[in-house]
C-alpha cells in the first residue's frame, strides 16, 4: 500500500478531470489523475467544435491538446493506472489498481459515459462463480475449471495466474492481438450469451456451444458506477450529485458526461470547476476539523 | 489498540458462530486480497460498535479452506451474518461502513 495520502484523486483525464484539476491546484492542492492511454477519445475525434466560447472552429484535438498542455504547465500528474474499485474508509479513500493501492482524502470522478454490459447470469452469481478480480479469487477454483471473459490484454498475466493453479482455462478474448498467455490456457474464438448454473455457476453459454466451467472471471470489462464506488447513488446510471457535484458519498465528487446530460464540453469543464473547487473547500474543511479534534 | 473482532478456525467455528445466542458477522478474508485488507478497519469499526449486540468474527480462508467450502465462499471479502446458527444475510464484495450498518440492523429488530 502507498503510504502518500494525495489530498484528491481525480479518476479520468477529458475535460471535466483536467478541469478539476487545474482549479483544485491553483488552490494549491496535492492531486493525482488517473487517466486513460488517450484522455478524451472523443473530444478527440470531434472535427470542428463550434459551441465552446472563445475558441470558434478549433479543432477537437487542438483544443484537448490545449488542455493537456494547460495541465502539464501546473505540474499535474497524470498516470495511466486504471482504478477498479474506489472504497469510502470513513476520513480517506481508499482506490484499487489492480493489486495496489492508493489513498486520498477526496475523489472526483470524471470518467464520461460508461456502457457496462451485463452478460445474464452475471449478476446472479457474483460470489457464486462469477467474479473480476481472478488473483482475490482465483485460489477458490484451484484444480478446477473456469473461463476469463477478457476485455483486453489485462487478464492475459490473469489467465497465467490462473494456469498454474486450475486444472482447465478458457480464454475467451474481445480484443485483437492476443499476446502471450504461456502454457495452459486455451483460447476459444466465440462469443459468451449467458453465465449457466444453479446455486453455483456450472458453464457458460456461447454463440456456437456450451463450455462446462466451475467458475467465470470477467476482466477489463468497463466498470459500472455501482462497480467502481460501492455504496455510490445513482440516477439512471448517472452519478448522482448536488450542486457542488457532490455524491452522497461525502468527499466524493463526479463531474461531466458521468453524472448526465447534456453531455457537453462547457458543462463537463464548468462541473470539474465545480467539483475541483468543492474537493479543494472539502480537502481544507476536514484538515480544520481534525485539528480542532487533537 | 484494543481488537473487537476475534480470529475462529474450522476448530472454533461452531462453538464461536454457530451455538452463539446473539447474531455472528463472519467476514471471510485473505492476505493476498486487497479489498479484504480494506474492509478490515471497516469491519473493526463494526464490532467496537455493536459490540454487545453482534458478535463479529474472522475467518482467514487461507487457512480454513474447508469452511470457505462448506460455506460456498467463492469471492473474498465476503460477509455472512449468523443468527441461532443459520446464515441469514451474505454480503458479497467492499461495502461501506453505512451500508453493512444498514444491512446488519435488518436484522437486529
Amino acid at each position: 500500500m502507498e503510504e502518500k495520502i494525495w489530498d484528491i484523486a481525480i479518476i479520468g483525464c477529458g475535460p471535466a478531470g483536467l478541469s478539476a484539476a487545474i482549479n483544485a491546484r491553483i488552490r494549491n492542492r496535492e492531486i493525482l489523475i488517473f487517466g486513460s492511454e488517450v484522455c478524451s477519445p472523443p473530444l478527440q475525434k470531434a472535427p470542428k467544435i463550434i459551441n465552446y466560447p472563445g475558441f470558434p472552429s478549433i479543432t477537437g484535438e487542438d483544443l484537448r491538446q490545449r488542455f493537456l498542455d494547460h495541465a502539464a504547465t501546473l505540474g499535474i500528474e497524470i498516470t495511466r493506472k486504471k482504478i477498479d474499485s474506489i472504497y469510502s474508509l470513513g476520513n480517506e479513500f481508499g482506490l484499487m489498481s489492480k493489486q495496489e493501492m492508493f489513498r486520498a482524502k477526496s475523489v472526483i470522478i470524471t470518467t464520461g459515459i460508461v456502457h457496462p454490459v451485463y452478460l445474464p447470469g452475471e449478476r446472479e452469481f457474483l460470489g457464486k462463480g462469477v467474479g473480476y478480480c481472478a488473483t482475490c479469487d482465483g485460489p477458490f477454483f484451484r484444480g478446477k475449471d473456469v473461463a476469463i471473459i477478457a476485455y483486453n490484454a489485462e487478464a492475459e498475466a490473469d489467465a497465467r495466474y490462473l494456469a498454474e493453479i486450475c486444472q482447465r482455462v478458457y480464454y475467451l478474448p474481445h480484443y485483437q492481438e492476443i499476446g502471450n498467455l504461456g502454457p495452459g490456457v486455451e483460447v476459444v474464438n466465440d462469443k459468451p450469451k449467458q453465465i449457466l448454473g444453479e446455486a453455483t455457476v456450472q458453464g457458460i453459454q456461447l454463440e456456437k456451444g456450451s463450455i462446462p466451467v466451475d467458475g467465470v472471471f470477467i476482466v477489463g470489462a468497463e466498470v459500472p458506477p455501482e462497480r467502481l464506488v460501492p455504496g455510490v447513488e445513482l440516477v439512471d446510471g448517472h452519478y448522482k450529485v448536488n450542486r457542488d457535484m457532490q455524491t452522497n458519498i461525502p468527499g466524493l465528487f463526479a463531474a461531466g458526461d458521468c453524472t448526465g446530460r447534456p453531455y457537453q464540453l462547457a458543462k463537463a469543464v464548468g462541473e470539474g470547476q465545480v467539483a475541483g473547487l468543492a474537493a479543494s473547500k472539502y480537502v481544507a474543511d476536514t484538515a480544520k476539523i481534525k485539528s480542532f479534534k487533537l | 489498540m484494543v481488537k473487537y473482532t476475534v480470529e475462529v478456525s474450522e476448530q472454533t467455528f461452531n462453538q464461536e458462530v454457530l451455538e452463539q445466542q446473539q447474531p455472528v458477522l463472519v467476514d471471510f478474508w485473505a492476505a493476498w486480497c486487497g479489498p479484504c485488507q480494506m474492509i478490515a478497519p471497516v469491519v473493526e469499526d463494526l464490532a467496537e460498535e455493536y459490540k454487545d449486540r453482534v458478535k463479529v468474527v474472522k475467518v482467514n480462508v487461507d487457512q480454513n479452506r474447508q469452511l470457505a467450502v462448506q460455506f460456498g465462499v467463492m469471492s473474498i471479502p465476503t460477509l455472512v451474518l449468523f443468527k441461532n446458527g443459520q446464515e441469514v444475510d451474505r454480503l458479497v464484495g467492499f461495502m461501506g461502513k453505512e451500508q453493512l450498518k444498514e444491512k446488519i440492523n435488518q436484522h437486529l429488530v
